[in-house]
């Protein structure tokens, strides 16, 4: 990137909590990842110059919108901050951290604060889904549809069987990997749930099928959970490790970032990708300009990936789109191990959506932050050894917005 | 790292042999389950199945009874797991019988809430009593993660520190150790609390005490309506058993209250006797449930809705404040709220911080701070001591404390202020704190 963007941490929430029944109003998810963000750093509320949300729909869940002013109230010392809210249905934490990138880059601004967040146990399953919905083209692919994404993600599977083969087995695996992971991560939501690659292949009352191929296994869960980020200019920076004595290029940055959309309806997109490789051409350009603009040359050389697994067809995705494989080759990858900790290629040592946890609106914030975790040896038990740029993936919609980041280190 | 492949449990039919035995399957291990049939340990099976919410984890579980299979698979066994009822002779009786066929370097552990390790090793043979401990998980075990890891005297240090490895990396588990003490670390400070507001419930009601040191106090439930989910029965046995073997200065507070245990003896136990009830009752009619409080003074149940607590400003304040995330403002209020409920609620919720930290300790029940605040944490949900103490302040607790003529415990005296005492970076300590 022309203008080099700082990662200079963050904080995530306890993704295994339930905000509803501890009565909390989405402004508190907000205040712990601020204040939870401003601690990790050590960064006073009064240096953040601007701040960014993603979140996205508040307005369903909570019965409340209008977030970027909610930012500024969980701390005196923001009053007056610039705000705003993003939204881009499950990418939407990724748009808020492009948002402030951007601003850092046209040299507005040269701290930003990123917040994504979502608290989704508010409803029930059903109603829950029924909002959900609203990522895709809510009339045609939704409206009277009971869990209308795992059918959609349902039917990426399907496009993947039609044209390379998919066998159920790969997908078990990717979602025993993701649980296996979450486990090692204390603020994962699924860390002492039970899951292994026999129960993810049974389907009985404890694993029923939510639509098509898609059963409870494959599933990321209804998630409540918020995660901060604060991004800063070259200036901003420098002051920062200054002031800590640290030298400036010990801070990770966001080298590359990729943005892409496609038309919103599932149909559309497998009708205009017939003749490419790729299922989601969109989202591979997205990682491909993200490698480009970062100096990557291609998938190896980043060290590990967060990237969405809202399902696991959509991680059966992401395998070939980063090309780990040849278009159509993911099976290879999950069944040589790549994709575990400990594996040429870990995707999602921190259990990813699966394993831990998917509020919408803070998922691309959350990877981010795990990128930054991995990159400066912070990661703890989900810790890869030697990561120096880690990647992420960001799908909002049926692989409708796709947003990718790499962090870490020039060279 | 120990390695533990083969597990048996005895007592699998029981919530925590059959919750215990899940966590065992789901972490690896082939597991036996026995009961006093096989029939009945196949409802254990049933019970983990549900647990772990899959049919699957029954793969690695088979199953037996104590009189046809015991010493078999107690000989062929990595980790013998007793959940047993909590009564000290049952427990000595099955460990007699498998210290006979046990292999020399099998472990073997107990689940017990609180009954003496020691006097359960009492007799047994050399080996025996070196691979013997307690592991003791909360209930339900696949939901609540604290554990305790409790050696005897005789117990090989080695196991006990690799035991808490082996509770952590390969069963999820948030393992502390403490000393051989009656109820242990979680139950010895958690009872206290809970049988202080059982007595003053007896002067101000149930409803209104359970109001008063309500989930805004740093808890996930109200002190009586966990009593009511544990069991009068298991209640009783704890804070007996603690109240006749210990000394210290909430003794007194161990004493079960007069009025619970009449209500005992007419078959009230809390939520496993529906009918009857505990603190309080829930009546179905239809899809319609109504609420009653027991009143202890009559042994009479009375609606709640045609008895209503009336708020009390300072704790709808803090609620309010919780509601936002603002805690720290929030237990600013609870310190320095003006009342006789408020001096109430402190003398409590202040009393437990006193307690819990004073039972760390060289002679005492836990060596460092952060013991009781893991168990306390993830055993019972409550805010962990130390949370409450950085959250109000080092100098305002210690003022409190002396304020209601509790002890000051030695970290607290010991304890910097501004400098926090809580230092889990992993754990958000704001999930501690309801509206």
């Amino acid at each position: 990137m022309a203008t080099p963007i700082y990662v200079l941490g963050g904080y995530q929430t306890d993704f295994g909590r339930n905000w509803n029944k501890e009565n909390k109003h989405i402004v508190a998810m907000m205040r712990e990842a601020v204040e939870g963000g401003l601690a990790a750093t050590g960064i006073e509320a009064r240096e953040i110059e601007t701040g960014h949300v993603g979140n996205f729909a508040a307005e369903l869940y909570a019965m409340q919108g209008h977030l970027g002013a909610f930012l500024v109230d969980t701390d005196p010392a923001l009053s007056g901050l610039p705000t705003a809210r993003h939204e881009a249905a499950c990418a939407s934490g990724s748009i808020a951290i492009l948002a402030a990138s951007a601003e850092i880059e046209a040299g507005r601004y040269d701290l930003a604060m990123v917040v994504g967040v979502e608290q989704m146990k508010t409803v029930d399953p059903a109603r829950g889904g029924d909002f959900l919905g609203t990522a895709a083209w809510y009339e045609r692919e939704a409206k009277g549809v009971e869990f209308p994404f795992p059918k959609l993600f349902g039917k990426l599977g399907d496009e993947y069987d039609k044209r390379f083969g998919l066998k159920d087995e790969h997908l078990a695996r990717i979602s025993a990997v993701n649980y296996s992971n979450a486990k090692r991560n204390p603020l994962a939501q699924t860390r002492s749930w039970y899951m292994t690659e026999d129960h993810a292949m049974s389907t009985d009352k404890f694993n029923t099928v939510i639509g098509g191929r898609i059963k409870i296994s494959d599933c990321s869960q209804v998630t409540d959970g918020a995660a901060s980020l604060f991004l800063a200019s070259e200036k901003a920076a420098a002051a920062y490790a200054r002031k800590r004595s640290i030298k400036l290029d010990r801070l990770p940055r966001l080298l590359g970032w990729g943005h892409r959309t496609a038309p919103i309806e599932f149909s559309t997109k497998v009708a205009e990708s017939k003749d490419n490789p790729y299922v989601l051409p969109h989202t591979r350009q997205a990682i491909v300009d993200a490698f480009r603009r970062a100096g990557v040359r291609d998938v190896w050389g980043v060290q590990g990936i967060e990237t969405h697994d809202c399902f696991t067809t959509s991680e059966y995705m992401a395998i070939d789109h980063f090309g780990l494989t040849r278009p159509g080759e993911s099976w290879r990858a999950v069944e040589e191990g790549v994709i575990e900790i400990g594996g040429k290629m870990p995707i999602n040592p921190s259990g990813g959506l699966i394993g831990c946890g998917h509020p919408v609106g803070a998922t691309g914030t959350r990877q981010v932050l795990d990128a930054y975790k991995q990159v400066t040896g912070q990661a703890g038990d989900y810790q890869v050894d030697g990561a120096r740029r880690f990647a992420c993936l960001n799908i909002g919609g049926s692989g409708t917005t796709s947003c990718v980041f790499v962090v870490g280190y020039e060279g | 790292m120990i390695d533990i492949k083969k597990v048996v449990v005895l007592g699998a039919n029981g919530t925590m042999g059959a919750g215990s035995g899940e966590v065992f399957a789901a972490g690896g291990c082939e597991v036996v389950f026995l009961a006093r049939s096989a029939d009945k340990a196949a409802e254990g099976v049933a019970t983990a199945q549900n647990m772990a919410k899959s049919a699957r984890v029954a793969d690695r579980i088979s199953v037996g009874s104590y009189d046809a299979d015991l010493e078999r698979v107690c000989a062929e066994a990595d980790l013998i797991f007793e959940a047993l009822a909590e009564d000290l002779a049952l427990k000595k009786t099955f460990f007699e019988r498998v210290d006979k066929v046990r292999r020399p370097e099998s472990i073997v552990a107990t689940v017990s809430s609180g009954l003496s390790i020691a006097a359960m090793a009492e007799g047994r043979s050399e080996t025996f009593k070196r691979n013997f401990l307690g592991m003791h998980l909360f209930n339900p075990p696949h939901v609540i993660v604290g554990t305790e890891v409790i050696p005897h005297t005789g117990t090989d240090p080695a196991l006990v520190a690799a035991s808490v490895r082996l509770l952590e990396e390969r069963f999820g588990r948030v393992a502390i150790v403490c000393d051989d003490r009656p109820a242990f670390a979680g139950n010895r400070v958690g009872f206290k609390v809970l049988n202080e507001v059982a007595a003053l419930a007896e002067t101000h009601g149930p409803a209104f005490v359970d109001y008063l040191i309500g989930p805004y106090t740093g808890r996930a439930m109200p002190p009586l309506a966990t009593i009511d989910l544990v069991g009068w029965d298991v209640h009783k046995a704890i804070v007996d058993n603690v109240y006749a073997n210990t000394r210290d200065e909430a003794h007194a507070q161990f004493k079960m209250p007069k009025f619970m245990d009449n209500l005992i003896g007419q078959g009230h136990l809390g939520n496993k006797t529906p009918a009857k009830g505990g603190f309080f009752r829930r009546v179905k009619d239809g899809k319609q449930t109504t609420l009653f409080a027991l009143d202890p003074a009559t042994g009479h149940y009375v609606e709640s809705r045609a008895h209503p607590v009336q708020p009390i400003p300072f704790v709808e304040e803090i609620r309010a404040l919780h509601r936002v995330g603002r805690y720290r403002e929030a237990m600013r209020v609870f310190a320095t709220a003006s009342g006789a409920e408020a001096d109430l609620a402190r003398r409590v919720v202040f009393g437990y911080v006193s307690y819990a930290l004073n039972r760390v300790g060289d002679d005492e029940v836990v060596r460092q701070p952060r013991d009781v605040d893991l168990i306390m944490g993830f055993g019972f949900n409550w805010a962990p001591p130390t949370v409450l103490v950085d959250i109000v302040g080092v100098a305002e607790i210690r003022k409190a404390i002396e304020k209601y003529g509790l002890p000051l415990p030695k970290v607290l005296a010991a304890a910097k202020p501004g400098e926090p005492m809580f230092r889990e970076k992993f754990v958000n300590v704001g999930r501690f704190f309801s509206a």
